[in-house]
């Protein structure tokens, strides 16, 4: 533990977020295409996550009225998911997406299997609409 | 209207318009795990209309008090105006935290998101704790 690193609460300080492997740790469980379980979803229909280098890309394809909506493919923020999982340490994705009139703050994880992502939408147009969180579960669909 | 997603699209009547409904995150959010060596407590008050925080983190001797920051209140749809969760950003100079709250049967489900400024190497790491209401009755 260096004491010299700035930090806010005691967990900043964990030994493993400098080992240098923590970025990349279990990032396999994430990568590949990901369909909704729920087949009439109003939301995403379906994620594709890919890997190069240490950088991570999330395309996504939201469900429209008159066809699929693709997202904007968006860069991802690998974090240390500090949270085991079935005994192993994994990461967590940390996306946002901009469509100019909305911004949608994304993360991705994956749970025994299953990738879950919470979409945190904030309108930015004079729409009314209300901001509002929404969350949906995915499976694997190489 | 733009939408991304079918459930961006609602109608917005002048009886369903307004602010979002937020009343029941105000108060003192004590996370379930007295282990925590993170967020311990959040204290959500509202003043002028607006929802600010304030984060009490473990320390290695103490709470560490991060100061109050503004909050994004968010509803469960488009067209809901009963609050749902809330999201946040705190910048600690060394690093910055995003908070994501949502509300599930009464607990409040804290992701953070915490990325490193400083040249300290460390990786960005994320976690997520369940916190209470402190409803001050027992």
């Amino acid at each position: 533990m260096n004491n010299t690193m700035g930090f806010k609460q005691s967990r900043d300080l964990h030994p493993d977020l400098s080992d240098p492997a923590t970025r990349t740790l279990n990032a396999a469980n994430l990568i590949g295409r990901w369909l909704n379980t729920d087949p009439a979803t109003k939301g995403i229909a379906e994620i594709e996550i890919e890997q190069s280098g240490e950088q991570f890309y999330v395309s996504a394809v939201g469900a429209g009225s008159h066809g699929p909506i693709s997202w904007p493919r968006s860069s991802a923020q690998a974090l240390a998911n500090l949270e085991e999982e079935a005994g192993q340490r994994s990461i967590a994705l940390a996306v946002d997406f901009d469509f100019g009139f909305m911004k949608a703050e994304t993360y991705l994880r994956a749970n025994k299997g299953v990738l879950v992502i919470v979409l945190f939408n904030v309108f930015l147009d004079q729409s009314g609409r209300s901001n509002y969180v929404n969350r949906e579960f995915y499976y694997r669909r190489d | 209207m733009q939408f991304a997603q079918i459930r961006d699209l609602v109608e917005i009547t002048p009886e369903t318009a307004g602010p979002i409904a937020a009343d029941f995150l105000i108060g003192t959010w004590i996370n379930s795990n007295p282990d925590t060596t993170g967020i311990a407590r959040m204290v959500m008050s509202e003043a002028g209309g607006k929802l600010t925080l304030q984060t009490f983190a473990i320390g290695p001797d103490d709470l560490i008090d991060w100061g109050t920051t503004n909050v994004t209140v968010v509803a469960s749809s488009a067209a809901s105006r009963e609050g749902a969760g809330f999201t946040c950003v705190y910048d600690l100079g060394f690093a910055e935290t995003r908070l994501q709250g949502m509300i599930m049967k009464g607990l409040l489900v804290l992701a953070q998101f915490q990325t490193f400024k400083d040249d300290s190497g460390r990786a960005g790491y994320f976690v997520r704790e369940y916190y209470a209401l402190d409803h001050g009755r027992f």
